[in-house]
């Protein structure tokens, strides 16, 4: 046992580099849990790795900045994580790292939380709208809260920027845009999960409030690797008739 | 490195001298991080005018790493997009007792541009990119700050055994798995874990010392 777990602690220089696979990720990660010493080695290391990343550092294209801002506008944060889920997720068996470590999930305590978040972002009107929404929001903060849950972004050909949130464990995928142009009354941007040789509708694009649509909430995400959207006639259709205006590849 | 001779620079020198006296624990002197821990705590709090800020600071390093792992620029600034969202949409999960805010987005970047290139398929293209010792006068950023930085990392790096510092350098700036190291390096899987380790360490008194 004891040879097992000096062995173990030898990772730690290799896991602040991230030169771990998936298994020998998690199975550290399960030691850090109930090993303060290296938790210290590994926060020293992780402080030297950034110093290595310092040395290199290079300024990006200008013209990023805007994409990211833009992208940041209409992408949900995360909320605080409650104290009490905090204390849970720590010691519980689900936790496989240290928790300022980033990974997507969050404990599914902060679910109510995050729907209530996601919830500003729309407005509603009347207490059947609100109650259908509640409903949907849960399930968004779902992929939200998912272990999985990742997030990418891309610009579309008309001008505006498109970000996901999506989790595979969910089957599901959640899609915000901001700054796409407005479109004339009897047009509409549809979305589509595309997969070679196939494209299923996703849902409509609401109508966009400060150049921002709200979340749209695509259920089905199994086969498909990349998101589209088209313009299409009011009210949508079963398949897409223009070419896309946005083509985004899902992360793996 | 040039001998500093204005008075200017010579003011700089002997301050970040003070701000950064050798530590007992060995770990580098902290970089001047409250700044961006307080923008994260705004950022936290979905305030975009403190993400701008944030972003100039930030979007730098990030990218410097991301492009020094994965070579190609669209797909750097591709990734950089993606970890400077996630710092976004993450904010407040930002724990500063466990790391400077510096580092927690660096680990995102780091973790986003291996999990990208482990997952590209074209293995065999990047073996012929990647260096054995990935590490050029190109790299460094051209404002004092960084060069200073860059320059003392070159020196703490150059005073590590060539395994060790192979081994870091693959590792960290190549985002290969400690297994791809100990192959291209033609040594044993312990071995490259030890060197990583002790290297690492090493590297941190020195960084911590020299500043």
């Amino acid at each position: 046992m004891r040879l097992f777990s000096r062995r173990v602690h030898e990772l730690a220089g290799a896991y602040a580099l991230d030169a771990l696979d998936d298994a020998e990720r998690e199975r550290f990660e399960r030691h850090l849990a109930r090993c303060p010493a290296c938790a210290e080695d590994v926060r020293r290391m992780a402080s030297t790795a950034t110093a290595l990343a310092m040395a290199v550092s290079t300024e990006p294209p200008p013209e990023l900045k805007a994409r990211v801002l833009a992208a940041a506008a209409a992408t949900p944060q995360l909320p605080p994580r409650p104290a009490a889920a905090t204390a849970g997720i720590r010691h519980g068996r689900r936790v496989t790292r240290p928790d300022w470590f980033p990974r997507l999930a969050l404990g599914v305590a902060a679910v109510g939380v995050a729907a209530a978040v996601v919830l500003a972002v729309v407005t509603v009107s009347t207490q059947d709208r609100l109650d259908r929404l509640q409903t949907q929001n849960q399930a968004i903060a779902a992929v939200l809260a998912a272990p999985d849950a990742q997030i990418a972004s891309a610009a579309s050909s008309k001008g505006g920027t498109a970000t996901v949130v999506l989790s595979y464990a969910e089957q599901k995928m959640i899609f915000t845009s901001t700054g796409l142009p407005a479109l004339p009354d009897n047009k509409v941007y549809e979305l589509w999960l595309l997969s070679t040789g196939s494209a299923q509708p996703a849902g409509l694009l609401p109508e966009p409030t400060d150049g921002k649509t709200a979340p749209v909430l695509a259920a089905g995400l199994t086969s498909a690797d990349k998101v589209g959207v088209t313009v299409e006639p009011a009210g949508g259709t079963s398949s897409p008739t223009t070419t896309p205006i946005l083509v985004m590849t899902l992360p793996d | 490195m040039t001998i500093p001779t204005g008075p200017r620079h010579r003011i700089s020198r002997a301050e970040a001298r003070d701000a950064s006296a050798p530590r007992p624990d060995g770990s580098p002197p902290p970089r001047d991080d409250t700044d961006l821990e307080r923008l994260l705590a705004l950022v936290a709090r979905g305030d975009q005018d403190a993400f701008e800020t944030l972003y100039d600071k930030l979007s730098g390093p990030v990218y410097g790493l991301v492009r020094k792992v994965l070579r190609d620029p669209a797909q750097s600034e591709e990734v950089t997009q993606e970890v400077m969202l996630e710092v976004w949409r993450a904010a407040s999960r930002f724990d500063p007792g466990r790391g400077s805010a510096t580092t927690w987005a660096l680990t995102i970047a780091h973790r986003r541009a291996v999990d990208r290139v482990r997952s590209e398929s074209a293995s065999a293209e990047r073996e012929q990119r990647s260096a054995p010792f990935p590490f050029s006068v190109d790299d460094v950023a051209e404002t004092v700050e960084a060069s200073m930085d860059a320059e003392q990392v070159r020196r703490c790096l150059e005073g590590l055994t060539e395994l060790q510092r192979e081994a870091i350098t693959l590792a960290y700036y190549g985002g290969f798995s400690y297994p791809q190291v100990a192959s291209k390096l033609e040594v044993a899987l312990g071995t490259v874990k030890t060197r990583i380790r002790d290297g690492l360490m090493r590297l941190g008194n020195c960084l911590g010392r020299s500043s």
